[in-house]
Parts: structure tokens; C-alpha cells; sequence
């Protein structure tokens, strides 16, 4: 039974809470047959997990969705699958081991199957045409290992379009693509949707949603703020409408002064991630470290913190030369470390905030026989939380339940208390809302002005620039470039980070 | 939310932190109503008695499961302590008290080599003690020659038949063990630290903890535990028997995760063992008060451990709900 529809999709008030925070509250969106449509928001705002509904992967607290005029309910991603609703996730993980034809058809395979028995012949001779169709360079009996980025995508694209997909949703597929295979791309959507099907767009740049996207929806902190058509709306229109606010001072001011050298690092080597690395940080500035993925980074930072081993290389805490060989070395000197990934190796998810928040100080609260201090532990704990602004209900609480920016702040609170005086932040802001984003970059300005040395890696280039007094930029394991405060500028720092000239 | 109902979520939340507590309340509830013996002193002491043995070797178990171990070879390097003690006590003429010391030592060692071997060699704990486990048995039985050790010294059978007072030997080892590894696992910075790294191993490194050294002295006091647990199995049967301690991890095991120990590591519950090791021997003793066959009490106990879990499960859920209630509001 086919209905008359006005749009091809349409998602009604949706609410999604999970324990302890509320990730959608009234999320709306509507989309037309044979469009692309932009989703924006930021980190938090509740993109994802909309999505997530969509297909079924979670399933809604209240609210609707409609598709082709029918009210429906996917019990899982495969069911949308078979509905003509697909999706190209940001983290493609396919069978590596196994050709590109059992990837696309993967439990489907019966449509290849005569009592039990596969006939891959088909399914290869089925995917190749399917590719050839498509116009793309890929060969369906290579194995799903061997692929780029840019041919996965086109991969899930093809798998996709195996499923006659009427809806495809895909989520930042720019961020690892080169400018070449991102035209590429573009490509293919707009054939996709000459076909007659539509296109979810889920992208942070900007100019590629404006170049490629046909109607914009935003979401902020869950819910729906806006319907655009890209041709009535700016970029400035835009980005209040994400933020909430006027983008004025969103990074706090540079007015520090510095003192002596903290720490010192020279010709560290760790093999292939990162060769003869040396730089050295003042107390009271916060040196940025801007790259591409990949660059060494974190690498570095991790091997200096004593978190990994490194090959050779110098490391001199005010003056003295220091041997880090574990991260309780760099603790009892004085240096500290935020991870990258929160989640995996910053906190301890099942523990409580108080658990948290102390394990890193504990020799200090402890006596000559071994017994912790519980009284000191709580009334440190209370203070540190208190100063850093972390929401929660009672200390007791599992950090799990704590949103994401909060969890960051326990964590800095964590380290902070081991009192260092270097602190090294691995993009401290990722995966954060908004209003707690702004708050810890408040945090690491006023710790640099009380006297810290900061580092603070950042694939943002926006942070990145609104926080440092002085960055360097790594590319392939190198340093290849440093930046003072005037000679900042987007443009030149991308270059080094490109290794254009 | 009225006050009712403040009150109603105040007592499920009660319920579910204390599951084994409330468990074993009643347990002892319905045995005292199934049968007239068992509400009286020497019964109940002599449950206590029994679960001795038990209790010991689950509090060192406590220790391991919290900070995300495990080790399958404890059953047999009990009976290996066993084995070892009598034969110091009947065949040198060692004194009684350095034979204690000597079986500690070796507990404590047997302890530390597992998790030296997982340590160094870098595989996962499960695999080091089941493979550990049979060296112990085969040390065992070489050194027993496959025969049980008799004859054991007056002061060595004090160690499982003895009383304090009106109190027996046993109940007060375990009370007094249970005691220490409640002060190590809540009061001390190496508990703290244990029981963190248990909950993620990765993010207590980074926090500065030597995650060798906690394992080393969590294997080491389950060793304390299992020379202890050899000596009272021994102290009592009045022989080392060849297979004494064969299959009493899986009842450590279920006691500690019945008492609330996770065995993903990351919290710490002793009293929770106790009752769950408490839960477990009532189930024993008023099966036999009834007369029942034994062999209907491995059904029992499976069943036990099945509810418990469950009730882990829905506490979790409904602490969820209830998060994701406050959030709503």
C-alpha cells in the first residue's frame, strides 16, 4: 500500500534518555524524496544518537518516525536496512580478511545459497556489475583490508545501494579523505540522489555542507532549533544557530606571563611514530601541538609521560635530567597527563566519582603504615570538585553516570590533585558539549596563569589557536613547524600540517 | 515524589546494595521454620565451623576477584599445602610453629609464582592457574605418593578441632583473617590501589599505579589464605588428603560473587563473601538437618547463584531507571 507523502522521512518529538543524562529532548527532522539533507550540532547535540533511533540500533522514549507515510519502528539496523534506510557510519569496520563481496552482502547470503551452499561465482559476478553500475574502480574479489578510506566509503556506498536504499545516512565522511576524493564523493551522492533516493549528510565543516546539501536541520543539546534551505542561510547564521550564542570571545585571554623552563625535551625518538622531537615549555604558557591524525602526537606526549617506551631522546624537569619509565615516574616529578580517549583510559567507569578522583593522589593521603586518610581524601575531593564546577548528585556516584564533559572535569580534577607542574592535555574538548568545552579552556588559562606549564593537543584548529601562547606542528612523526602567538594564522599552520609548500 | 514513595525507593535500594545480607536472612528464616535443630547454639556453631575452611579461602578469593583476577589453581595448591604440612608434622621433627610458617611461606610463594608467570610470560591469569593448578596436583601427589598423610601431631588437629573458650579454632581464624583483608582492602593504599586496577587496568597504570606490584600482593595474600585454609582442612580430618581441596575454588567463587564482588573487578565487598559463603553452608546444613542427599545440594547451590546473579541484573537496570528518572524530572 503505497501513501501519498509529503516527506520521505519525518522524525516527531523524539526523547531519548539514557542513565543520567537526557540525549534527546525534542529532536525533529523531515526529510524530502531526492534531497540531501545537512544534520548539524555540535559534539553532544544529539546527532548520533537520533540516527541511532532511525535504525533501530535504540529505540525512542516518545515520539515518532514516519517513513513513507507509515509509522514505523526498526527493532534493529538491519531491519532499516531491509526498509531502504542505510547507513555509512564514521568508523567503517569491515571484514578485513574477506573480499569486498561477502563485505557488501554480508547476512544476506542466502540470496546466493542453494541448500545450504553459497555460490560465490554469483555473489563476485553480482558485486562487480554493482560496481561497474556505480562507475568505481574497485574489484569485488580484493580483500576488504587492502582498502583506503576513500574505497571503503565507496564500499558501504555500493552496500548501500545493493539494498536499494531510498535513505542513506552518512556520518562525516570527509574526515579522512583528501580534497580529490572528497569531489569523489560528492559525485556519487548526487548520482545516488538522481536516483531518486535522499541523503542524511552529517558533517562539522561547513563548507562542505553548504557545498553539497540541498536543506540543513540543527540540533542543539537534543533538540531541534531550525529547518534551512542552504540558499536562505550564512555561515554566521549558521554557527549562532549551532552554538546558541554569538561567537565572540569563546577562548579566554592570553595575558600571561612566563616564567623559567619546565620542561625540556630533546631529540626524543620512539621508532616509527615519532623521530628527534625536541621542544621545551615555560611555566605559565600553554604550548600547543596541532597535526593531522596520525602525526605523532600523542605518541610523543604518551612516550615523555612514561605511559610507552621510546628509543632515545632527553627529558629535563626545571634543569634536572629525569628518567620517566612509567607514569608514577612522571607523577612523583611533577608532570601529569589527560589521555585522548576519555572513556578506555581516563576514567574508571564502574567506580564512584570520589574513587576517581582520588586514584591518583593516593600516596600523598597515605601514612607510614599504609592507611589512607579517608577524611583528608573526602574533604580534597569536595574542594577540587567544587572549584572545577563538576555537576553531580553525590560523590558516591558511578562516573559512568556523569555526562561527558563532567567525566573530563573529575579527571582533571584527578590530576590536579596530585599538585604538578606540567600538565599535558590530549584533546581535552572532544566529545564535549558546548557550555562544558568553553568552561575547561577557562580551567587551562587559569591554571597556566597561577604557573603551569601546559601542553594541549589539538586536532581543533580553532582551539588550537585560541588557547596557545605558542604551537608546534607535527607532521609524520616531526616537528615541522613552530608558531609564536603573532604568527598564527590557519592557513600557514594547515600548510606545515599538509607538508605543502 | 511523596514520601511514600521516597521511602519505597529507599528500602529496594537498601535490598538490592545488601542482596546477600537479606539473602541470608531468610535462609536462616526458613530453615528455622523447615527444622527445630537448627536454631540452636551448637548448630549454628557448628555451621560456622564448617564454613571455616571455606571462608578463608574466599577471602583471599575476594582480593583476587576484585582486582580482576582469578586463579584456578588455589583447590589444588591447598591440597599441596596439605600434603606438605603433615608430612613436615609426622615425618621430621621440625616444631609445630615453624611448620606453619613453612606452609604460609610456600602458600605465599605458590601464590606469587602464578602471577610472576602471568606477569612475565604476559597471558591472561585464567590460562597461568589452570595449567599451575595441575603442577600443583601433580606436586601433590608425587610428594604424597598418592597416598593420604596420617597421624598428624595434637597441636596440628587443635588447628581444626580446637575452641578458644566456647568458641572453636576455626571460627576465629576466620574471623580474624577476614578482619585483615576487610582493613587491607578498604583502609590501605595497596586495597585502593588493587581494587582500582581492577576496575580498569589501563587508567590506573596511567594513574601511577604499579600494577605489578598489586598483583604480586593480591596472589600473595590469597596464598596466606589457601596455607591457612590447608592447615585448618588438615587440623580437622586429622590426614592430608590426597584430593583435599579439589573443587573449592567454584564454591569461593560463588560466594564472592554472590556477596557482591564483581569478578570485572573495581569494588570490593568482605562481608558480602562472608554472607555469601554463610549462604552457601546454611543451604548444606539444613539439607542435612533434613536428611537429604547430599548430591541435591550441587543443584541447590547452582540455583542460588543463578538468583543472585539475576538480582544483580535487575538492581542494575532499576539503578538505571532510576537515573534515568531523575534526569526527566
Amino acid at each position: 500500500m503505497s501513501r501519498e507523502y509529503e516527506y520521505l522521512l519525518e522524525m516527531r518529538n523524539i526523547v531519548k534518555v539514557y542513565p543520567g543524562v537526557r540525549a534527546l529532548g525534542d529532536a525533529n527532522l523531515r526529510i524530502k524524496e531526492g534531497e540531501v539533507h545537512g544534520l548539524v550540532g555540535e559534539n553532544g547535540a544529539g546527532k548520533s544518537t537520533l540516527m541511532k533511533i532511525l535504525l533501530g540500533a535504540e529505540q525512542p522514549d516518545d515520539g515518532e518516525v514516519i517513513f513513507k507515510g507509515e509509522t514505523v519502528r526498526f527493532k534493529n539496523p538491519a531491519d532499516a536496512s531491509e526498509a531502504g534506510i542505510c547507513m555509512i557510519p564514521q568508523e567503517i569496520s569491515l571484514v578485513d580478511t574477506t573480499d569486498l563481496s561477502e563485505n557488501i552482502w554480508i547476512g544476506r547470503e542466502k540470496k546466493f545459497a542453494k541448500l545450504g551452499f553459497i555460490n560465490k561465482k554469483e555473489r563476485l559476478q553480482k558485486t562487480q556489475k554493482l560496481f561497474e553500475q556505480m562507475d568505481v574502480d574497485l574489484k569485488a574479489s580484493a580483500l576488504a583490508g587492502t582498502l583506503s578510506s576513500a574505497q571503503k566509503q565507496l564500499l558501504m556506498l555500493a552496500k548501500c545501494i545493493s539494498f536499494h536504499a531510498s535513505l542513506v545516512i552518512m556520518d562525516e565522511p570527509t574526515s579522512s579523505l583528501s580534497e580529490a576524493e572528497v569531489q569523489v564523493l560528492y559525485k556519487m551522492v548526487r548520482s545516488l540522489v538522481d536516483g531518486g533516493a535522499s541523503v542524511i549528510f552529517i558533517g562539522h565543516k561547513l563548507e562542505e555542507i553548504f557545498e553539497i546539501c540541498d536543506r540543513i536541520t540543527v540540533l542543539r543539546d537534543g533538540s531541534y532549533v531550525s529547518e534551512h534551505e542552504v540558499k536562505d542561510v550564512t555561515n554566521e547564521m549558521l554557527v549562532e544557530k549551532i552554538a546558541g550564542r554569538k561567537i565572540e570571545n569563546l577562548y579566554p585571554p592570553k595575558d600571561r606571563t612566563f616564567g623559567e623552563v619546565v620542561l625540556q625535551v630533546k631529540n626524543f625518538c620512539g621508532g616509527q611514530a615519532f623521530q628527534d622531537v625536541s621542544f621545551e615549555v615555560r611555566a605559565g604558557e600553554i604550548l600547543g601541538l596541532y597535526g593531522l591524525v596520525g602525526a605523532g602526537r600523542s605518541e610523543v606526549m604518551r612516550a615523555v609521560y612514561g605511559a610507552d617506551k621510546h628509543e632515545s631522546g632527553e627529558v629535563y624537569i626545571e634543569g634536572k635530567q629525569v628518567h620517566i619509565q612509567s607514569p608514577r615516574h612522571a607523577l612523583e616529578n611533577g608532570m601529569a597527563m589527560v589521555t585522548e580517549d576519555r572513556l578506555q583510559t581516563g576514567i574508571i567507569a564502574d567506580q564512584t566519582v570520589r574513587e576517581n578522583a582520588s586514584v591518583a593522589y593516593l600516596p600523598q593521603i597515605c601514612n607510614r603504615f599504609q592507611f589512607l586518610d579517608k577524611k583528608r581524601e573526602l574533604r580534597d575531593v569536595e574542594e577540587i570538585t567544587k572549584t572545577l564546577q563538576v555537576k553531580y548528585s553525590s560523590l558516591a556516584q558511578t562516573m559512568s553516570s556523569l555526562s561527558g564533559g563532567n567525566q573530563q572535569k573529575v579527571i582533571v580534577a584527578k590530576w590536579l590533585l596530585t599538585k604538578p607542574k606540567i600538565l599535558i592535555l590530549d584533546e581535552p574538548t572532544r566529545g564535549i558539549d558546548v557550555g562544558s568545552k568553553s568552561e575547561i579552556h577557562k580551567l587551562i588559562a587559569s591554571l597556566a596563569k597561577e604557573g603551569m606549564a601546559v601542553i594541549v593537543i589539538s586536532s581543533e584548529m580553532p582551539e588550537v589557536m585560541g588557547m596557545s601562547d605558542r604551537i608546534l606542528v607535527m607532521r609524520g612523526g616531526r616537528i615541522s613547524g613552530e608558531f609564536s602567538s603573532d604568527e598564527m594564522s590557519a592557513e600557514a599552520m594547515t600548510k606545515v600540517a599538509f607538508g605543502i609548500h | 515524589m511523596s514520601n511514600e514513595k521516597r521511602s519505597k525507593d529507599g528500602l529496594i535500594t537498601f535490598v538490592l546494595n545488601n542482596k546477600a545480607l537479606l539473602l541470608m536472612l531468610i535462609m536462616f528464616l526458613v530453615c528455622s521454620m523447615i527444622s527445630p535443630y537448627f536454631m540452636t547454639f551448637s548448630n549454628i556453631r557448628n555451621v560456622l565451623r564448617q564454613i571455616s575452611t571455606s571462608c578463608v579461602l574466599a577471602f583471599g578469593y575476594t582480593c583476587i576477584f576484585s582486582s580482576a583476577n582469578i586463579d584456578l589453581s588455589v583447590g589444588y595448591y591447598v591440597g599441596l599445602l596439605g600434603v606438605l604440612s603433615a608430612l613436615l608434622d609426622t615425618r621430621t621433627s621440625l616444631p609445630f610453629a615453624l611448620i606453619v610458617v613453612i606452609t604460609v611461606v610456600v602458600g605465599i610463594f605458590c601464590g606469587m609464582l602464578n602471577a610472576a608467570i602471568g606477569l612475565v610470560i604476559k597471558l591472561p591469569m585464567f590460562i597461568v592457574t589452570l595449567s599451575m593448578g595441575q603442577i600443583y596436583k601433580g606436586v601433590c601427589y608425587v610428594i604424597s605418593n598418592n597416598s593420604p598423610v596420617s597421624g598428624i601431631s595434637e597441636s596440628f588437629k587443635f588447628l581444626g578441632q580446637g575452641y578458644i573458650g566456647f568458641i572453636p579454632f576455626p571460627v576465629l581464624v576466620m574471623a580474624v583473617f577476614g578482619l585483615i583483608v576487610y582493613i587491607l582492602l578498604n583502609k590501605t593504599i595497596f586495597g585502593r590501589q588493587a581494587i582500582a586496577s581492577g576496575g580498569n587496568k589501563v587508567t590506573a597504570r596511567l594513574a601511577g599505579i604499579n600494577i605489578n606490584k598489586t598483583t604480586l600482593l593480591v596472589y600473595l595474600i590469597s596464598g596466606i589464605g589457601c596455607a591457612v585454609t590447608a592447615l585448618m582442612l588438615t587440623g580437622r580430618a586429622a590426614s592430608a588428603q590426597v584430593t583435599a581441596g579439589q573443587g573449592m575454588e567454584m564454591d569461593a567463587i560463588a560466594a564472592v560473587v554472590i556477596g557482591g564482588t564483581p569478578m570485572k573487578g573495581g569494588k570490593a565487598k568482605v562481608v558480602g563473601t562472608f554472607f555469601g559463603v554463610l549462604l552457601i553452608g546454611l543451604l548444606s546444613n539444613v539439607l542435612n538437618l533434613l536428611g537429604i542427599d547430599s548430591n541435591y545440594q550441587y543443584i541447590l547451590k547452582g540455583v542460588m547463584i543463578l538468583i543472585a546473579m539475576t538480582l544483580d541484573k535487575v538492581s542494575e537496570t532499576y539503578f538505571n531507571n532510576q537515573l534515568k528518572k531523575a534526569v526527566e524530572k
